[in-house]
């Protein structure tokens, strides 16, 4: 496992991209547009590469160490000028890493380790054939998959954001260009006026896809036409949502996506800066981000007098410091100033006063990121994708209890079911499906009564849980409600700012209510008790955090009031997860006396000696589960 | 022989230092009796706490909070303000001590002294009065060269109090309060507003922190996977509380919203390097080869 920091990044890496880097500034559109027709002729389709994925999933499991060993068998076979070696962006199926896929047939190798790396460079990359045993086996039909597009994790996406992480090495500019990046850009300097542009992303139908929805269009005509000299722009990369991960993987995969749609953004609202602000937790994706802009400066998309226009842009980065309140826009723009981040009264709405005063239009990181994709290709291609009123495609990361979790990127419309059944292969180990709960903190548990419905804005609001920025973690039956609902609480009791008392003093309040009832001391009125703290929550508090905070715990009600009566009335936990409410044993039958449990228990609850039944003192138990996640004979119960 | 220690003991209460914590005693005892002579280093009562704009947790005025006890205090029959002195020595034994203070001059008779405020606005020496405690900063040359690197990289950038309390949180791996203290001068901005902010955000520490930090990852995942056994078990392991470092200064454990890893569920971020599909029963492997 590797460090993530650029200090620690492989030599390699550091050298092989300044080797394959041109740097020089361009200073006219044909310039541009001559070099980047260069660039995409100049690649041969048949050229091998292989392509590592580089996301931080994959890291964590290893794949900056495959690198290494690729260029090394590389140099052995002396075929290191015939193929590449790219260091992609996320994949997505980050259930599966280290992903490798050899090019241009698309072999896909999933969870690949270091010894398998000599094999596939001599059988796969030099003599052209596939290795079986490396193969991905679909856990649905148990069949062995060649091919990536095959895979059904990926076929039943459409993969227009994300189609280009795998494609391309984030660190490097040219890659970006060569599949024609940028392009958009220099079109809509050359032959469009910001007001086309404007009209352009507003007949697309786009959305704003960090949670609110606000038709993006419409706010940067509103952000254009308002009062001030200075206008600022703002991507809104603050992440917080536990559960979502979207954002990181197009700022780790494609970082020149979002600063693409960054600088159309900018010429259609007249603005001079932008300002990115990256959570602290990715240190990857602030560190592709950096050298992003620093490459874009050198080839003079980014600075003053762009592409010869007179058109100025420049892209700042700022730094959060873990603080889930600054996901919000005001509160965001109030960190940027350096201030104390609490969020204020809107309005005055962001795009009329924002960031010092100035006229601030904010963005998330998807929605800069598909800007691009609709300039080139037309405003119908996108709107042609989709519900009535929800437009495109939306990534989602799908998480939890699933086979195949990772990132998805699917077209509004498609079903629940699809997504979980179709492409996440289904819930593992045989277990049945409860529910889904989307859009994080704020969002909902959505019933597996409801798997039909189709994803978009106004559905998901129907059923009492948001969009969001995409985040979708699935339960199984292992999962408990009402702990799901109190995790959430005590999250959003954590991140309140502390400037309203309804959110501040409500959802401690509630939190307490659903402790007691996990605890076994629930009492009948509880339930209605929490409704109604939870509807006066929602009314009193001023922004997005406090006015959400309610949903996982009204949608659990909803969905789940036998689970509540449960632990209320019964005082049991039908998902056997509330520790006041459940005890450990061992099955005398099952267990064959082999001692690991023994080993493992930290409080020395467990006794018997070896090759006979042991068994739990349960008083002194403290309900670790060590003892159920060491036993292979599932002779641990919890009742 | 409980008449005779009665009669010894003397009935009357110093209390040493007139912030929050010495105001309040000094009113409670008062009010049940005691005699209060309430010692103050500088020349007025309030403390720290008169100069903060909010207090935690509730975002009160501070103001608001403490100006009430301030006038109770100085009305109250049972108690003597010594202000502007030092206490020098303390002999005898509980209930009958002897205390020795030293009183600084302030060149003017407080006991005719009406506070009219006169005597300031003629003063041709203006500052004297608001900087009541001269804000001194110990800082050595080498803390001193880091800091100064941080500062003079953000002097004069709009918005850089965020950018400068990372850099300083990154270099230290807390924020020491002397720099915090430096920062506020060399800024010009006000100490207050500083901890406003390095109180309000997860990764600025006030403590110092450990060698390596364990970032446990409590995002919705994570947690639907286990993620909360881990952070039990860590924190059993070394005997601490989330945020707190252990005593040998190795460990700081800190749970986090969300690393982003949800495919490898649960993880857990040590220093910068992510472990995924941890479980209680290797995680103490994994933390091993962090000395």
């Amino acid at each position: 496992m590797k460090n993530i920091n650029e200090r620690d990044l492989p030599v390699q890496w550091m050298n092989w991209i300044s080797k394959r880097e041109i740097m020089t500034r361009i200073t006219d559109i044909d310039a541009f547009e001559k070099m980047s027709g260069k660039l995409q002729k100049q690649k041969d389709p048949n050229r091998k590469s292989v392509c590592v994925c580089g996301g931080s999933a994959c890291i964590a499991t290893g794949s900056l160490g495959l690198i290494d060993l690729f260029e090394k068998e590389f140099k052995a076979h002396g075929i290191e000028d015939e193929v590449d070696i790219l260091v992609t962006g996320c994949h997505g199926f980050c259930e599966k890493g280290p992903l490798v896929v050899i090019r241009p047939e698309g072999i896909f190798y999933p969870m690949v380790k270091k010894e398998d790396v000599p094999g596939i460079v001599k059988e796969t990359v030099i003599d052209g054939k596939v290795i079986e045993s490396l193969l991905y086996v679909d856990p649905m039909t148990n069949e062995k998959i060649v091919y990536e597009h095959d895979v059904p994790f990926y076929k039943k996406q459409k993969r227009l954001v994300l189609g280009q992480n795998g494609l391309i090495d984030p660190m490097v500019i040219t890659d970006y260009i060569t599949v024609g990046g940028y392009k958009a850009f220099a079109s809509v300097l050359a032959s469009m006026t910001s007001d086309e542009v404007i009209d352009l992303i507003i007949d697309s139908g786009l959305k704003g896809r960090g949670g609110g929805g606000f038709p993006t269009g419409i706010k940067w005509k509103l952000c254009k036409n308002a009062k001030g000299k200075i206008k600022n722009i703002v991507c809104n990369a603050d992440e917080g949502d536990p559960g979502a991960y979207m954002d990181r993987s197009i700022l780790e995969g494609n970082p020149h996506s979002v600063i693409e749609g960054m600088l159309i953004g900018g010429f259609a609202i007249t603005a001079s800066v932008g300002y990115i602000y990256v959570r602290t937790e990715y240190p990857l994706a602030i560190e592709r981000l950096k050298k992003a802009i620093e490459q874009a400066k050198e080839f003079g998309l980014i600075g003053d007098d762009i592409l010869g226009t007179g058109f100025s842009f420049d892209i700042e980065i700022r730094e959060g410091s873990g603080a889930f309140v600054c996901g919000e826009e005001t509160s965001l723009m109030h960190s940027i100033e350096g201030l104390s981040p609490e969020p204020s009264q809107r309005p005055p709405f962001p795009v009329e006063s924002g960031l010092w005063g100035n006229p601030t239009n904010i963005n998330n990181v998807e929605t800069w990121a598909v800007v691009p994709l609709i300039i080139s290709n037309g405003s119908k291609y996108f709107s042609d994708i989709g519900t009535e009123n929800s437009k495109g495609t939306k990534i989602f990361s799908l998480v939890g209890k699933i086979n195949n979790s990772g990132l998805v990127e699917v077209p509004m419309g498609i079903s629940l079911g699809e997504i979980i059944n179709g492409i996440g292969g289904g819930i593992p180990d045989g277990k049945s499906f409860k529910a889904v709960q989307t859009g994080g903190p704020s969002g909902g548990c959505i019933p597996a009564s409801l798997m039909d419905i189709p994803v978009d804005y106004e559905k998901l609001a129907e059923v009492g849980s948001i969009m969001g920025s995409g985040g979708m973690v699935v339960m199984d039956e292992d999962t408990c409600v009402i702990d799901i609902a109190k995790y959430f609480l005590s999250f959003t009791n954590d991140e309140s700012c502390g400037k309203c008392a309804s959110c501040r003093d409500g959802s401690k309040a509630m939190l307490d209510i659903l402790t007691r009832i996990s605890e076994g001391h629930g009492k009948p009125k509880d339930i209605d008790l929490l409704v109604e703290l939870g509807e006066a929550v929602k009314d009193a508090s001023q922004c997005g955090l406090g006015q959400t905070l309610s949903n996982p715990v009204l949608s659990t009600i909803k969905y789940f009031r036998d689970e509540y009566n449960a632990h209320i009335v019964d005082k049991k936990c039908p998902a056997h997860v509330c520790k006041a409410l459940v005890t450990y044993s061992i099955n005398s039958e099952e267990c064959i006396g082999c001692g690991v449990c023994l080993k493992n228990c930290s409080v020395g609850a467990i006794t018997g000696s070896l090759k006979a039944a042991h068994s739990i003192d349960t008083g002194k138990c403290t309900k670790c589960g060590v003892c159920r996640e060491v036993c292979k004979f599932n002779a641990v119960i919890v009742e | 022989m409980i008449k005779k220690t009665e009669k010894t003991k003397s009935g009357s209460v110093l209390v040493v230092g007139g912030g929050i914590a010495g105001i309040q005693s000094s009113l409670d005892l008062a009010e049940s009796g005691f005699k209060v002579y309430l010692l103050e280093e500088t020349p007025a009562i309030g403390g720290t706490m008169a100069q903060l704009d909010k207090t935690f947790p509730t975002n009160d005025c501070a103001m608001c909070v403490i100006s009430p006890k301030l006038v109770g205090a100085g009305r109250h029959l049972n108690i003597d303000l010594i202000t502007n002195s030092e206490l020098v020595s303390v002999s005898g034994e509980a209930g009958n001590f002897m205390v020795k203070v030293k009183k600084n001059p302030r060149y003017i008779d407080s006991e005719k002294c009406t506070g009219c405020g006169a005597c300031v606005e003629a003063c041709p020496v203006s500052n004297i009065i608001q900087c009541v405690e001269e804000p001194y900063v110990r800082l050595s040359d080498g803390d001193l060269q880091k800091v100064r690197f941080i500062l003079d990289k953000y002097i004069g950038v709009k918005g850089n109090l965020m950018p400068i309390l990372q850099q300083i949180n990154k270099t230290f791996n807390y924020l020491p309060s002397d720099v915090l203290r430096y920062v506020s001068i060399e800024l010009g901005v006000g100490l207050s507003e500083i901890y406003n902010i390095a109180s309000f955000y997860n990764s600025f520490s006030l403590t110092p922190r450990g060698r390596h930090t364990i970032k446990v990852c409590m995002g919705t995942t994570c947690y639907v996977k286990g993620g909360e056994r881990l952070l039990d078990k860590v924190k059993d392991e070394f005997g601490i509380d989330n945020g707190e470092t252990s005593e040998d200064m190795r460990f700081t454990i800190e749970s986090v919203a969300c690393l982003g890893c949800c495919g490898l569920a649960p993880a857990i971020m040590v220093n910068d390097e992510v472990y995924g599909k941890v479980k209680v029963s290797n995680i103490m492997k994994i933390l091993e080869k962090y000395k």
